[in-house]
């Protein structure tokens, strides 16, 4: 929470709009964003090595605005890659996604691929960005790799880091590099170690079922720490993939580029793997006016009006409460929102929202965003938190600690 | 292997709605027509391929709806364009008398650093129909207005049948090349503190 204060405005708005959830799985730790529609196949953002959930808060919020649902994760700490394959599956199986839509970048666009080879039925597109075919390159260059375990963290974090490019940059591209710096000091020496060991451990994607045109590589074109070359062997893995290349953007293009990056994944991806967003559910002005258009849903629901300043969203509580009630959940369906297992704890603006209390009853959660980059005032039910979330964005409540709820 | 990065010229089409932008685009990446009408949802784009003076690029060329409710795109789609694409329908007068709008909107939108020589390609498309008998714009008349905006190049175009979509597109490749850099280096604006004991540096002219 120290770095807030000195964080982006938009990434202190999100943090006081997006709860953040951590879960444990069996033995693996899962922190992740879930925002959007419920009822919307899900877009997952998978990080690099330097990245966690947050490094895809623009995506999130974007996305999120014109109806989609955005998954962000960090990397679980795992050892090979098809522990990777079985820890990931066990996460969708309890968040009950099906079927998902993978974003990933440098490892990130890796392990998608993995899993795509792996669970085929499960993976309907991906969105592969800077990212690799095997690991070969990477093993050879870490001769320490089996050490890794025994590595302090400060020498993981320099070596992550020497991989981004110094020097003069662009503002934006120094921004994001910023960014993502702050969050690998966010970082455990476990986390580290587990993500250089899967970056180096031998592994190479096999052959996809999953049709090229279901396939978006997003590659920069100026510079990033992905040796071109390993780029190159997938765009020739994939040839019929759509080719949506930026013309820099650096490494981390969704932090750097965050509109091109938007309209490729929604205008562009999304919506060419037929994957319908929720206009009812959600809409709002955007943060700068046009991009409110920028998605224009042809013919779903023609009635709704885009741009309708000051409009309000409801919360898909109660939908996902009756969907979880429906569902087939293995897990049972105690908890109406986030996933049905241990321990569940919440950070920020949905921390009070009790399972328990909400129950069969739906919980309405009505956010009217009045403007939605300055502020949203959050009307809950209950009274009695409402003037935690007044401090919440007034950015006072930050040290609250999220309430840790025992399922 | 040498992988040398391919330059990416970035291209876009703007135009009336149905005078034929998507058709064009498909004529020339993939030598498709077809006589169905679709409308085309926000944005799209297609990549080609290009050899140009024993160097590689990749086009990148991007399609956008006519229709005035999705005109509002955002700067991200226009940004970092090198090349623009005009296209009227030559049977039709107001397609030709928007492209005007046209070209305003892409200079507010894109703002290239140097409005004036942004190169800009026009196309009247569509001269195929009706064996030309119901023409509206003459050739003549687009070609003026094509040198009252700084010599525009112009073509005159079939989608249908193919004709002359190459060499429009050979034309417009080249010109989104004369307006890309050799390679971008990003300078910051420095102060200088030595006083000046340094030759100024510029990013305009390159060493080669």
């Amino acid at each position: 929470m120290k770095g807030l204060a000195s964080a982006p405005g938009d990434y202190v708005y999100f943090k006081s709009q997006v709860p953040l959830h951590k879960i444990s799985i069996g033995s693996k730790q899962w922190r992740y964003y879930d925002f959007g529609p419920k009822s919307v196949p899900p877009l997952i953002c998978l990080p690099g090595i330097a990245g966690t959930a947050d490094v895809y808060y623009k995506q999130i919020m974007s996305l999120s605005l014109k109806g989609y649902r955005v998954i962000s994760l960090d990397l679980p700490r795992v050892w090979n890659h098809l522990e990777w394959v079985h820890a990931f599956e066990k996460f969708l199986d309890t968040m009950n996604v099906h079927h998902v839509h993978l974003y990933g970048t440098s490892l990130g666009g890796f392990l998608a691929q993995i899993f795509a080879q792996y669970r085929p039925r499960r993976v309907k597109s991906l969105v592969l960005s800077n990212t690799f075919l095997n690991t070969e390159k990477f093993s050879a260059s870490m001769p320490w790799s089996p050490v890794v375990g025994w590595t302090p963290s400060f020498l993981l974090k320099r070596y992550i880091l020497t991989g981004i490019r110094d020097g003069p940059q662009e503002p934006f591209i120094a921004d994001s590099v910023d960014f993502v710096v702050g969050q690998v000091e966010t970082l455990s020496r476990d986390d580290l170690s587990s993500r250089l060991t899967l970056n180096a451990a031998a592994a190479s994607v096999g052959p996809l079922l999953l049709s090229d045109s279901l396939v978006t590589i997003m590659d920069t074109n100026d510079y990033c720490a992905i040796p071109q070359s390993l780029k190159d062997q997938v765009s020739e893995r994939y040839p019929g993939a759509r080719r949506a290349t930026m013309k820099s953007g650096g490494d981390f293009p969704f932090l750097s580029r965050p509109d091109e990056v938007n309209l490729y994944l929604q205008q562009l991806h999304l919506r060419r793997v037929g994957v319908e967003p929720k206009q009812d559910q959600i809409s709002g002005t955007s943060k700068d006016g046009n991009a409110g258009s920028l998605y224009e849903n042809e013919d779903d629901n023609p009635q709704e009006g885009h741009g309708s300043s000051g409009s309000h969203f409801e919360s898909h509580e109660p939908q996902s409460s009756s969907n979880a009630e429906g569902s087939h959940d293995n897990n049972g369906s105690e908890n109406d929102d986030g996933p049905p297992k241990d321990q569940v704890s919440f950070d920020l603006p949905e921390s009070d929202h009790d399972p328990q209390a909400s129950g069969s009853e739906t919980c309405l959660l009505t956010i009217i965003s009045i403007s939605a980059m300055a502020s949203g005032i959050i009307l809950l039910p209950e009274q009695v938190f409402s003037s935690i979330h007044f401090m919440i964005q007034l950015n006072l409540g930050a040290l609250y600690t999220a309430k840790t709820l025992k399922v | 292997m040498a992988s040398r990065r391919r330059m990416l010229l970035k291209v876009i089409i703007l135009g009336d709605s149905g005078v034929g932008k998507t058709s064009l685009m498909n004529q020339y990446v993939s030598k498709k027509f077809s006589n169905q009408y679709k409308a085309t949802i926000g944005a799209d784009f297609l990549t080609k391929e290009i050899q140009f003076e024993d160097r590689l690029f990749t086009l990148q060329i991007w399609d956008t709806a006519g229709q005035e409710r999705f005109q509002s795109l955002g700067v991200a789609f226009y940004r970092g364009a090198d090349c623009c694409v005009l296209v009227y329908d030559v049977n039709v007068a107001k397609s030709f008398d928007n492209l005007n709008n046209w070209r305003e909107e892409f200079l507010i939108q894109a703002s290239p650093s140097d409005p004036e020589n942004f190169p800009f390609v026009v196309l009247g498309n569509k001269i195929d129909i009706d064996g030309g008998n119901s023409r509206v714009v003459s050739e003549k008349k687009a070609k003026a207005w094509c040198a009252s905006k700084g010599n525009i190049p112009y073509f005159e175009t079939s989608a249908k049948e193919g004709f002359n979509v190459e060499a429009a597109f050979q034309c417009i490749a080249k010109n989104a090349l004369k307006n890309e850099p050799e390679e971008e280096i990003y300078l910051p604006d420095t102060i200088d503190v030595a006083g000046g004991n340094r030759q100024q540096r510029s990013s305009t002219g390159c060493e080669c």
